[in-house]
């Protein structure tokens, strides 16, 4: 494994995981770190669930804590309904996430692991259950494993609500005023890290910190878990590696080499004109784009799509999705919402709707508890940069030809009861 | 009580969960909080000075009523 | 224990519990124009909210007054504990108890309401709501050991005062706003379009864990058919791949 490039955490085939011996010859190694902390922070490694935050500064702070039964939570909810690359990384090597989330416990001193898969995806509960049982049934030492299967919606995956349900079984975010705050189960500190972050610390683990950088850039090292939707036959995971330009990245995933427009970062994301496909794929290329990798999304939009209407899509899930505990977020969205139907239909309130949108945008933004109003906002308003002509069109009531073919790129799940909310 | 310090800043935080839209704090402090279309506070952002006697007043009132203590006054003292 | 047998006390108790009841009776009813948000034009909110605060207090008093001059009074021999252990008097016991049990209530409420500041908000609301059921120990206490209420203008008070909470409880019940539909008038954006029907009602978060919950249509796993993604790798995993 010394000189292998691609694949690192994708090794393997999608949906018949490695068992634990294949795991054990495959990752073979005679490494040893002397301290993992050190070698977590050499790596540079940041999160792989969207906000990038640099893992070891997170172990620090955590192993920093007083308390003696603290936890490591895997979060592999993917509340993204367009990111597959948790659920396909847990298809194909879950001994490495829990090698990884061994080698958290271990530096934070805790002796517990719970991860925490959805619900409605039976397939990866199936492999996570088998994981642990081989563990199991060999003996391995290390932190007790536990699976949890929380319920799927969009912010059932955000750090508080995970952690939340965890507590006091409600999946919902919760206010956090105090920075750095760390999550607690009870009174218990908690350290969460996404499956795809648990996965590196695992290769980081076995191979070193050095090993690690040999790929990936300077500031974003190691590689990425992409997930390519949109217009393109079949959905892609694939492991790429930061500072590869997005065209080369569709060109790969066999996606449409003319889009229109790239849905980047999933929900909360932002949108980037194709203009720009030549832009290196890392954070801090895309940051002054006004987007951002996030968790590994890339939606892409064909020439037939209308970004008007895929937004307004996407926006009305997203107001469904709301935990409804914020006034600004639970009646803010639907606005919005309200607002880009509107201006999809080109109806007579269209104009209106239009000189709405940016004042709804700049009220909603950061009045929430969590990020769920934020993500939207964002969302909205990049849609009114990058398809500012689409949207003034509409607004004069003359709605493009993409907006009534029923063609759509984004896949946005059915909205199941519009107005009412069941939390478990 | 002793001498308060009257320097430094303090901000009006709302707790966004506990808020409920009852709209007693833009009443009581309306030069710090404004109401957005829904009825929820739309909290000045940026610092106030502790100086600022009135103001704080008018904070002390709407964080003693709001009826779901919603309200913090979080003071930053200058060091 | 200290027991007077000056007449003047009884007539002091019956005279407080009355007045008290009245006072509650307009408490009750300004914490329903709280809830339902009532106010933001001619009167502030939050001069309701305190109007509220101000009458318990002055409500409390005579309530205190109430009961003390009971306790210390020899003629109805009622001791401290009776008017606070429910069914523990002589005299008149389910009524005595009653009004223990409406007391035990009012203290929790007022007690709780004083530390508001210190205890959860989920906390103080879950207190506040049994001030209704000390209302309602309060109209039957009233009714079974008042000396006045049996008859003439004492019962017509007392009638008055329940017909009243009775009103209140209804239209507090009808008229609750949306989750928080409260606007004031106030607000340069009050004349803006309101929540409207996308407003959502929220069920209760620990409703129903029963509801069987469909799985999202969207696919999860790689692609419909569950076959194996394509992703970048040559004839063998361990040829180099650069990818700049």
């Amino acid at each position: 494994m010394q000189a292998q490039a691609l694949p690192r955490l994708l090794f393997g085939n999608p949906g018949t995981p490695l068992t634990l011996g294949q795991h054990e010859a495959t990752f073979a190694s005679s490494y040893r770190a002397a301290s993992l902390l050190d070698e977590l922070e050499a790596s540079g490694l940041t999160g792989r669930g969207g906000a990038a935050f640099p893992t070891a500064r997170k172990a620090r702070l955590l192993r920093d804590q007083r308390g003696h039964n603290k936890v490591v939570v895997v979060n592999a909810m993917e509340g993204e309904p367009v990111s597959y690359k948790d659920s396909t990384l847990l298809g194909t090597n879950p001994h490495l996430v829990l090698d990884g989330a061994a080698i958290l416990a271990s530096i934070i001193g805790a002796k517990d692991v719970i991860i925490c898969v959805s619900r409605d995806n039976p397939t990866a509960v199936g492999h996570v259950q088998r994981a642990l049982d081989e563990r199991q049934r060999v003996g391995a030492r290390g932190p007790d494993f536990k699976l949890e299967t929380a319920p799927w919606r969009y912010v059932a995956g955000e750090e508080s609500a995970l952690v939340h349900w965890l507590d006091d079984n409600e999946s919902l975010p919760q206010y956090r005023p105090q920075r750095p705050s760390i999550l607690k189960i009870r009174h218990h500190a908690v350290l969460l890290d996404n499956v795809e972050t648990c996965a590196n610390v695992g290769l980081i683990g076995r191979f070193g910190a050095a090993w690690f950088r040999t790929l990936g850039t300077a500031v974003s090292s190691g590689s990425l878990l992409v997930t390519v939707t949109g217009a393109l036959e079949r959905a892609k995971v694939l492991e790429i590696l930061p500072g590869m330009t997005l065209r080369a990245i569709l060109n790969v995933a066999d996606a449409d080499a003319d889009p229109r427009a790239l849905l980047l970062g999933g929900y909360g994301g932002s949108w980037l004109d194709a203009v720009h496909l030549d832009t290196p794929y890392d954070n801090e290329s895309l940051t002054p784009l006004g987007a951002s990798v996030g968790a590994g999304i890339i939606v892409v939009l064909g020439r037939e799509g209308c970004g008007v209407v895929e937004t307004q899509r996407v926006v009305k899930w997203m107001a469904n999705e709301s935990a409804r505990q914020c006034g600004p977020c639970a009646f803010g969205l639907p606005a919005l919402s309200d607002d880009l139907v509107e201006l999809s239909t080109g109806s007579r309130a269209s104009a209106s709707a239009f000189t709405r949108l940016e004042h709804r945008c700049g009220v909603i933004d950061g009045r929430g508890a969590c990020h769920h109003p934020d993500g939207v906002v964002r969302l909205v308003r990049s849609a009114l940069r990058v398809f500012e002509q689409d949207f003034r069109s509409h607004a004069r009531g003359a709605p493009c030809d993409g907006s009534r073919s029923q063609k759509y790129f984004v896949n946005v799940p059915k909205l199941e009861r519009e107005h009412e909310l069941i939390w478990e | 009580m002793g001498v308060r310090r009257r320097t430094g800043v303090f901000y009006l935080r709302v707790n966004p969960i506990l808020c409920d839209g009852f709209g007693h704090c833009h009443e009581l402090a309306p030069e710090l909080v404004n109401m957005d279309e829904w009825g929820y506070p739309i909290i000045e952002k940026e610092p106030t000075p502790l100086s600022n006697l009135a103001a704080l007043e008018s904070a002390r009132y709407a964080v003693r009523g709001c009826p779901r203590q919603a309200l913090r006054i979080e003071r930053v003292s200058e060091s | 224990m200290i027991a007077l047998t000056t007449p003047y006390l009884w007539y002091t108790t019956r005279a407080t519990g009355l007045v008290a009841l009245v006072l509650f009776t307009c408490v009750v009813a300004l914490g329903t124009f709280v809830a339902n948000r009532v106010g933001g034009t001619v009167v502030g909110r939050f001069e309701i909210n305190e109007l509220h605060r101000s009458i318990s207090i002055v409500a409390m008093v005579f309530l205190v007054l109430h009961v003390t001059t009971t306790v210390i009074d020899a003629y109805a021999p009622t001791g401290l504990l009776s008017a606070i252990i429910p069914l523990t008097s002589d005299y008149r016991r389910v009524g005595v108890a009653v009004g223990a049990v409406a007391l035990d209530l009012m203290l929790a409420v007022w007690i709780s309401s004083l530390l508001k500041i210190r205890i959860k908000n989920a906390s103080w609301r879950f207190i506040h709501w049994f001030s209704w059921l000390a209302f309602a120990s309060a109209i039957l206490h009233a009714y079974l050991t008042g000396t006045d209420t049996k008859s003439g203008l004492g019962l017509a008070v007392v009638a008055a005062c329940a017909l009243c909470v009775l009103a209140a409880a209804l239209w507090r019940y009808f008229a609750r706003p949306t989750r928080a539909a409260g606007r004031t008038a106030l607000s340069p954006l009050a004349a803006a379009k309101g929540p409207g029907p996308s407003a959502p009602r929220v069920a209760s978060p620990n409703a129903a864990a029963s509801i069987p919950r469909s799985p999202p249509s969207a696919t999860r796993g790689v692609d419909t058919r569950g076959n194996a993604t394509s992703f970048p790798r040559g004839p063998s995993p361990r040829t180099e791949k650069k990818r700049r």
